[in-house]
């Protein structure tokens, strides 16, 4: 059962804690994670978060490994015509990492709505750090003149102004986990 | 709270007349005990076989320290600091939490030992307070040990504490997940020592505090400790998320405040469940069913995974307020946590770590 996967890290020079510790799965569970690992010909680095989030999740959710790959989603992205290997892999990483971090991917995802909302020139870029750490957003402007800067920092000034942009510092400091509440200045 | 028992105590040659010794003798007079000779021994053997962190806590060494006893507490780089200092009389512990973070720092080297040169810790701290009298230290002995997991067997404050009731300008705290105070009762602290517990609910102790004492017996342990004069503290890290934690955390701070006097409290301080990559492949492979890993934690710039930052905010102002509302007074402080995350828990950053080792130290 385990032999596609073995052949393939082989092939791919991955260090032997990373095999013993594919070894170490139930054979229901080497089954799913080879029949994503092998085809879309996912990295070491790949394959060790996967295991990572994989673990976590089983032991978070109670559920198998093989029972969690089985679902619909990851059926979905695996048998998707349209999509080539990288995306497959890079969509299949998403899901568990939107399984894995359901409250953290959720804020991510309510403030990439809000920032596609604003219909930003595409010489705008609003990004939030990553895991949200930092507590900032951080926006990217690309003039090639004065006028042009002129010209975008007045989008970007209206848009400061606009509900989303609040909302999006409301969930970066809170994650919409509760109403902001600072102390009182002191310790 | 389980009693410690090495299968074997080490003793090094040279340690006989320490009183260190003669302590042990008498509190593990079954234990056998053999005698070494510095040098013919690799500490880093200590621990042996597939669990050799673990392994290592099964016997006892007593040997020499022979560079300094006092440090600077490293913080967290970039993370807002409390100018603490720490004293290492020990290194590594008898207690197992699945979250220690010697699991990984003490990896190559983690022989459960006692330092018997007491006299030159105490020479060195007295160097030190002497030298700078001008400056309030807050000094403690839990970095890399628990301060009184192995008291009733070493005795070791019995020697510190005398010493540091005497001096004008030091705190001495003694951190603890123990129970382990009866030695500390009938000393006069002279408002010099402190001493904290890390607390965490019941549910937490009993799932990831192995061998450690429980919440009942640690806040017991607490109220003996204030009815002999001492100063408390109490830190609630790691605070751990799972679901229900919060009324856990809540009821864990009522009990607290319902059985200790907040007055007679000199500090409070708050930390999230943190871990290195490192750290992370300790624990899942010596406690491979702990979920202390599955939380929604990320990796920070120090190096460190914590949970989100909204979310360990909103745990901060959550435990702030239940502990606010029954201990208005004390000073509470963040535990390796940036500067961000502390203008929002508290509504400003202190300007710098002397400040607020300042404000801990004058409470």
């Amino acid at each position: 059962m385990a032999r596609p996967f073995l052949d393939y890290a082989r092939a791919k020079g991955f260090r032997e804690t990373t095999v013993k510790r594919f070894l170490s799965l139930e054979e229901g569970a080497q089954r799913a994670v080879a029949a994503i690992v092998v085809p879309l010909k996912a990295s070491e680095n790949h394959v060790r978060d996967m295991l990572d989030w994989l673990e976590e999740i089983c032991l978070r959710d109670g559920v198998a490994i093989d029972e969690l790959l089985s679902r619909e989603a990851f059926a979905a992205i695996m048998g998707d015509a349209r999509l080539g290997r990288s995306d497959k892999l890079k969509r299949v990483k998403e899901e568990l990492r939107r399984i894995r971090f359901p409250r953290l991917s959720w804020v991510e995802g309510e403030i990439a709505r809000r920032i596609r909302a604003l219909k930003l020139d595409p010489r705008t870029e609003m990004t939030v750090p990553k895991g949200l750490e930092g507590g900032w957003l951080a926006v990217q402007l690309r003039a090639r003149s004065q006028d042009e800067l002129k010209r975008l920092l007045a989008v970007l000034s209206e848009a400061a102004a606009t509900g989303e942009v609040r909302e999006i510092f409301t969930l970066i400091a809170n994650g919409g986990l509760e109403e902001p509440q600072t102390g009182n200045g002191t310790i | 709270m389980e009693p410690f028992r090495p299968s074997r105590v080490f003793v090094e040659r040279g340690c006989e007349a320490s009183p260190i010794l003669r302590n042990l003798r008498r509190a593990l007079a079954d234990v056998p005990f053999e005698f070494f000779e510095r040098g013919a021994f690799s500490f880093a053997r200590a621990g042996n076989g597939a669990d050799s962190f673990g392994n290592a806590k099964r016997s006892l060494f007593l040997t020499r320290h022979k560079g300094e006893f006092l440090k600077k507490c490293p913080g967290s780089e970039g993370q807002v600091c409390c100018n603490y200092f720490v004293i290492n009389f020990a290194s590594n512990c008898p207690m197992d939490c699945s979250y220690c973070y010697l699991q990984e720092y003490l990896a190559e080297n983690p022989a459960l030992k006692v330092f018997a040169n007491i006299d030159d810790l105490i020479a060195e701290a007295d160097e030190l307070l002497s030298r700078h009298r001008r400056f309030f230290f807050r000094i403690g002995t839990g970095e890399i040990t628990d301060s009184l997991a192995l008291e009733p067997y070493i005795g070791f404050c019995r020697e510190l504490i005398p010493f540091f009731a005497r001096q004008p300008n030091v705190l001495l705290e003694l951190k603890t997940k123990s129970d382990c105070v009866e030695n500390l009762l009938d000393l006069d602290p002279n408002e010099r020592i402190v001493v904290s517990w890390s607390m965490n609910p019941e549910r937490v102790v009993a799932a990831d505090e192995h061998r450690t004492a429980s919440l009942e017996e640690r806040i017991w342990a607490a109220r003996r400790c204030q009815e002999a004069g001492y100063k408390l503290g109490f830190h609630f890290d790691p605070m751990i998320e799972y679901p229900g934690w919060e009324e856990d955390y809540r009821s864990m701070v009522e009990k607290i405040f319902a059985a200790v006097d907040f007055r007679r409290v000199a500090w409070l301080s708050m930390g999230v469940l943190r871990q290195t990559p490192g750290l992370r492949r300790a624990m899942r492979e010596r406690f491979p069913q702990t979920r202390l890993l599955t939380g929604e934690q990320v990796f920070c710039p120090d190096g460190k995974f914590r949970y989100f930052q909204p979310l360990r905010v909103a745990m901060y102002r959550k435990m702030l307020g239940w502990i606010r509302a029954l201990a208005p007074l004390p000073p509470v402080y963040l535990c390796m946590e940036s500067r961000a995350v502390w203008e929002q828990v508290f509504g400003f950053v202190p300007p710098c770590e002397k400040e607020l080792g300042n404000q801990l130290a004058h409470f």
